[in-house]
């Protein structure tokens, strides 16, 4: 065998002994570890599923146009060619109010009962414009807002952008939540791990100091800790990408159904390829500067 | 090749583990340090392999003056070296053979050569047969002279050994301090503490007596 593999045969087998000669506070290390990457998985994915909602109602944005009722099909014509005129739109298109409450009454079917006790339908008619693709100015949209708020035959005008911009802004406020959360914890791992680390190195002071009499570097001393430190790390960084997998799938099945319409918005979009990898190089970090830390405070060569 | 010029050591105020010592043992010497048990030849072998840095006094080993060797190259000097600690300092957690292939480890010795050196160190003691059990299985004189094939192992120029027989009966430590002779002649410098009288009287070329940390007399 070359030296050079030898040595990582060496560095391998000195970690995985130690690791299981000291397993009780390695577990601990990597539950601390998985917690806190865990809550920092879960606030991305949150923050994903807010930002996959956002960029959903903006490839769709649409204005409402709400009519009053009763209206006979010439002001409705004229009320549809008014929107059609405007360079803003792309399609229109006409929703009964039956249709309405079709749709209302799919999405929450927890009100049937509600709407069954009424005696009338009480959703109006409406236009549904929608924009063309090329982000518009909104000012523009507000003033074709405004100028059609001035024909009697609608009631109300509703805009959705203003719900992707609202989407947008919880998404990058999930995000910074869990980034503040997370990195508290992480702290706490940091400092975990590099105490972990320090006992390990104090319960191998006889070994370290018997290689140093040998003639090792401080370098070959020093591997095995860092990779102990690291291993921790990769170990508590992916075990909370495997809970928080089973988070994903078990969510809509235990919570998601009580939480009704609100659950395509209080829901978890599993982390991307990169956001994974970034996460398990955040835990190999973590376990890397821990060790490094307790290694120059406390590693006497 | 091993030159000590006035080395003084103190660990505590008032008392001096080492007082004015200046020696010399040349090259492929066999060389024992006696005294009464305080007497600094403890202190005397770890400064020279630098695990005790001396107060005052300048060590020079084959021309280089160790002390001024910054720390992080302490290791090239401990290469050139075979140490017999007074309590082995053996990796319990370990088999023999790892204990003794340790200091072929850490200078990258290919795992062929490793077997092999690391067999013919524990033959040579007669442990060869205890290859594959771990030190708590062996005796405290077999962990002894486990300590003493960790020291041979890399065929050292110097081989420092802190009372290598005090736990062996008086027919094994002979045999022990022959091994040491045939290493010797092999062009070894072997430098060994003891105050096993019947011993130096028998082997002893140069011997070194050091009383209250002062050298009394060369013989």
């Amino acid at each position: 065998m070359r030296p050079i593999f030898q040595k990582i045969k060496y560095f391998l087998e000195e970690v995985l002994n130690n690791l299981w000669q000291f397993k009780t506070r390695n577990a601990f290390s990597v539950t601390i570890i998985c917690l806190s990457f865990l809550i920092v998985g879960i606030f991305l994915s949150l923050s994903n599923n807010l930002r996959f909602r956002a960029r959903e109602l903006s490839q769709n944005l649409s204005i409402v146009f709400f009519l009053h009722q009763d209206l006979n099909q010439e002001e409705l014509s004229l009320v549809e060619r008014q929107i059609k005129q405007s360079p803003l739109i792309a399609r229109i298109r006409y929703v009964s109010s039956e249709e309405a409450l079709e749709k209302f009454l799919k999405n929450f079917p927890e009100l049937r009962e509600i709407v069954d006790n009424l005696k009338s339908n009480p959703l109006p008619s409406s236009f549904e414009a929608t924009l063309k693709e090329e982000p518009a100015d909104t000012s523009r949209i507000l003033s074709f807002i405004a100028d059609m708020k001035k024909n009697a035959a609608i009631e109300d005008v509703q805009f959705n952008r203003e719900w992707a911009e609202k989407m947008q802004s919880l998404s990058r406020l999930a995000e910074a939540i869990g980034f503040f959360l997370g990195g508290i914890l992480i702290l706490a791992s940091f400092f975990i791990i590099s105490n972990v680390i320090k006992l390990n190195v104090f319960a191998r002071q006889s070994e370290v100091e018997i290689l140093r009499l040998v003639g090792s570097t401080n370098t070959f001393i020093r591997i095995p800790f860092l990779l102990e430190g690291t291993t921790l790390g990769i170990a508590g960084s992916l075990l909370s990408l495997l809970l928080l997998y089973l988070l994903n799938k078990l969510f809509p099945v235990y919570l998601g159904t009580s939480l009704g319409a609100l659950q395509e918005i209080i829901s978890f979009r599993y982390l991307s390829f990169y956001q994974a990898v970034y996460l398990i190089s955040g835990g190999a970090v973590v376990g890397l500067l821990g060790s490094l830390s307790s290694l120059s405070r406390f590693l006497r060569i | 090749m091993i030159e000590l010029y006035r080395v003084w050591k103190q660990y505590q105020k008032p008392y001096w583990a080492l007082s004015d010592i200046s020696l010399t043992v040349k090259k492929g010497e066999f060389c024992f340090i006696t005294g009464p048990s305080g007497s600094g030849k403890t202190t005397l072998l770890k400064t020279i392999f630098r695990e005790v840095f001396p107060t005052y006094g300048q060590i020079i080993i084959a021309g280089k003056n160790i002390l001024r060797i910054p720390n992080h190259k302490i290791y090239l000097l401990r290469r050139n070296m075979g140490i017999v600690f007074q309590d082995f300092r053996l990796l319990f957690h370990k088999r023999v053979f790892d204990n003794v292939a340790i200091t072929l480890q850490v200078l990258g010795t290919p795992l062929r050569e490793m077997k092999r050196k690391a067999f013919i160190a524990l033959r040579m003691v007669n442990l060869h047969h205890r290859i594959w059990d771990y030190p708590t299985h062996l005796s405290y004189g077999e962990q002894q002279r486990l300590a003493i094939a960790r020291a041979i192992v890399n065929n050292p120029r110097i081989l420092l050994a802190d009372e290598p027989t005090g736990n062996l009966d008086p027919e094994l430590a002979f045999e022990i301090i022959s091994l040491f002779k045939e290493i010797n002649k092999q062009g070894t410098t072997v430098i060994i503490c003891t105050h096993d009288k019947e011993l130096i009287r028998h082997f002893g070329d140069k011997i070194l007596f050091l009383h209250e940390g002062k050298l009394l007399r060369k013989e």
